[in-house]
């Protein structure tokens, strides 16, 4: 018997595993709602697969297997029930590099919302100017709607992406190093932007930048080795980590 | 130059003063720019010169028989490149135009491209969207490497054997579209493949991330990205197929006039290719200038192809990717 739900996502011993060789290994955590958890680690540690698993991505790769739960809004999202389509309309992602399709920038808002079957352009047009005002490029984008997305500058994109990815309404948002591939001036736009995101959206954010996480996360997961070392507080993490090996990764001797 | 070297040097070298030396002309800057080149220090510098030399001559031997094609059909061709030659059929003794070869080359692309695009760009779709890498996908690759390289006459016998005998279909517009059909497939499979495999993952990722079915990403997102690239390649196969000659001998036949019918002798069709191989083959010399302006004309059409293939996939490729 399921308790009554306390998070949007609840995750109960999920191992995974690639063919022969283990990701993740027992990972349990409850994300808080409204809030942002970054997902902390080396490179390798498993970080973007548990990224991927909780959004059902790594469905598509051949060899890929996974054991426990994972709860959105307390149902499993692997049980037999689930609807794959709606399950990831109510995950949004953001990937680690802007990945805008090569079609106007109208065109890319409004995609989400026309598979899942909104046709009208007169509830369309709503949503695309609701999404890029939330991401926060409405004001630069608003005279050139029609103009193809890759003319876009690389932090425009992504926020496009942002944009793209909120435009079906999704109470989480999956962010895959958002910010890793930007200079630093679109990086700290869209740094204030998710932390501006936050209070109506649950966020996971992967990153490797652990200043980054400090700046920007409420609660804070370490992985490492495909093993969840920590999971707390961003602040108490920082200020006194529990285990060396957090300590070792946010001091950067681990790396 | 100082006016007191002026006042002590007399005529010669004030002439020489009186043309300023910063502005040298066009002539003499490139001059100065070949002594430039030419200057020749050591030993190693001779060796790059030469090779230098020799990979410009390379280059240009290279590209010479394009130019001395074009050349050749405009010498012999050009004056009989006449309105009358497009817009009449040969009349008695093959005197008039070659219209029927204009209509029939066009007729059996049409054929050509109606039944071999489809099937290879759905093919190529199958393969690299659905088919997991492995045994099926290369079967397909190596089959359809190995069928861009089998000579044309042999897809000539093969449509002959095949289609017209064996599937009783007869000569005419359908056995020679089909045909050329086949030699078309493997060229648009594979460009259309490589054109797909260029699709970053993270494209179609960003699309089952929002929740779209295998099908939509593919033919909303996929496809449309690689769409320049498909373009391309379609119309790369169009060119080679227009000017193809061996495929068509034992299968379209051969027409004074545009087919009335799909099948039966009524649909035997002209071409270009079939037209100047027939021409040139021909003793008569009012046909061998006949054959030149037509080869002229099939050239033109096929660079026309080309040009329009390399504006597409530019313009495409700028307002979409």
């Amino acid at each position: 018997m399921m308790t009554a739900r306390t998070h949007q996502i609840e995750v109960y011993d999920l191992s995974t595993w690639f063919g022969p060789k283990a990701v993740l290994k027992n990972i349990t955590c409850h994300f808080s709602d409204n809030a942002v958890t970054a997902i902390m680690g080396p490179s390798g540690c498993g970080k973007s697969t548990f990224l991927r698993t909780i959004n059902r991505l790594n469905d598509m790769i051949g060899n890929f297997r996974m054991k426990g739960k994972i709860l959105l809004e307390g149902e499993d999202i692997y049980g037999p029930q689930a609807n794959v389509y709606e399950l990831r309309r109510k995950i949004g992602m953001v990937f680690q590099r802007p990945n805008p399709f090569p079609m106007s920038i109208r065109d890319n808002v409004k995609y989400g919302p026309r598979l899942h079957g909104v046709k009208d352009d007169n509830e369309l047009d709503p949503i695309v100017e609701k999404s890029l005002k939330r991401a926060a490029l409405w004001d630069e984008v608003k005279d050139g709607l029609d103009e193809p997305a890759p003319n876009l500058s690389g932090g425009q994109q992504q926020r496009l992406c942002i944009a793209r990815a909120l435009s079906v309404d999704p109470p989480v948002l999956l962010m895959d190093e958002p910010v890793s591939s930007l200079d630093p001036i679109s990086a700290q736009k869209i740094e204030n932007l998710i932390v501006e995101l936050k209070k109506d959206y649950t966020i996971i954010m992967v990153t490797h930048n652990v200043q980054q996480a400090f700046r920007v996360s409420d609660q804070a997961a370490f992985l490492y080795l495909g093993e969840l070392i920590e999971f707390d507080k961003t602040r108490r993490i920082a200020e006194a980590p529990a285990d060396e090996r957090t300590e070792a990764f946010i001091t950067g001797r681990i790396g | 130059m100082s006016s007191d070297s002026c006042a002590t040097s007399g005529t010669a070298n004030e002439t020489a003063s009186s043309a300023p030396e910063p502005e040298i002309g066009p002539t003499r800057r490139s001059l100065l720019w070949l002594k430039s080149q030419l200057l020749v220090k050591t030993r190693r510098e001779a060796k790059d010169l030469l090779l230098k030399i020799l990979f410009a001559i390379t280059t240009l031997i290279v590209i010479l028989p394009f130019f001395l094609i074009v050349i050749q059909l405009a010498v012999t061709g050009l004056s009989g490149l006449t309105l009358d030659l497009f817009t009449t059929f040969p009349g008695a003794s093959l005197t008039g135009g070659i219209r029927n070869a204009i209509v029939g080359t066009i007729l059996l692309v049409l054929v050509a491209g109606g039944v071999g695009i489809p099937l290879s760009v759905l093919g190529a779709v199958y393969i690299s969207e659905y088919s997991p890498p492995g045994r099926i996908r290369s079967t397909v690759e190596f089959a359809s490497d190995v069928l861009a390289g089998i000579p044309s006459i042999v897809f000539g016998a093969f449509g002959f054997a095949f289609i017209v005998v064996f599937l009783n279909v007869g000569m005419g517009l359908v056995s020679g579209g089909l045909t050329l059909a086949f030699m078309m497939m493997p060229t648009v499979l594979r460009t259309t493949q490589e054109a797909l495999r260029q699709v970053p993952v993270s494209l179609r990722e960003a699309s089952f991330a929002l929740g779209a079915t295998k099908w939509t990403t593919t033919w909303r997102v996929t496809i449309r990205a690689a769409f320049p690239g498909i373009v391309t390649g379609v119309l790369l196969a169009i060119g080679r197929v227009m000017g193809e000659t061996a495929p068509l001998i034992f299968t379209s036949g051969n027409s004074l006039t545009t087919p009335t019918s799909i099948l039966g002798p009524a649909s035997w069709v002209a071409s270009l290719p079939f037209t100047i191989w027939a021409y040139v083959s021909d003793p008569r010399p009012y046909l061998q200038v006949k054959a030149q302006s037509t080869a002229l004309a099939l050239l033109v059409m096929v660079l026309a192809v080309d040009v329009v293939a390399n504006y597409i996939s530019r313009k495409v490729t700028r307002r979409l990717v």
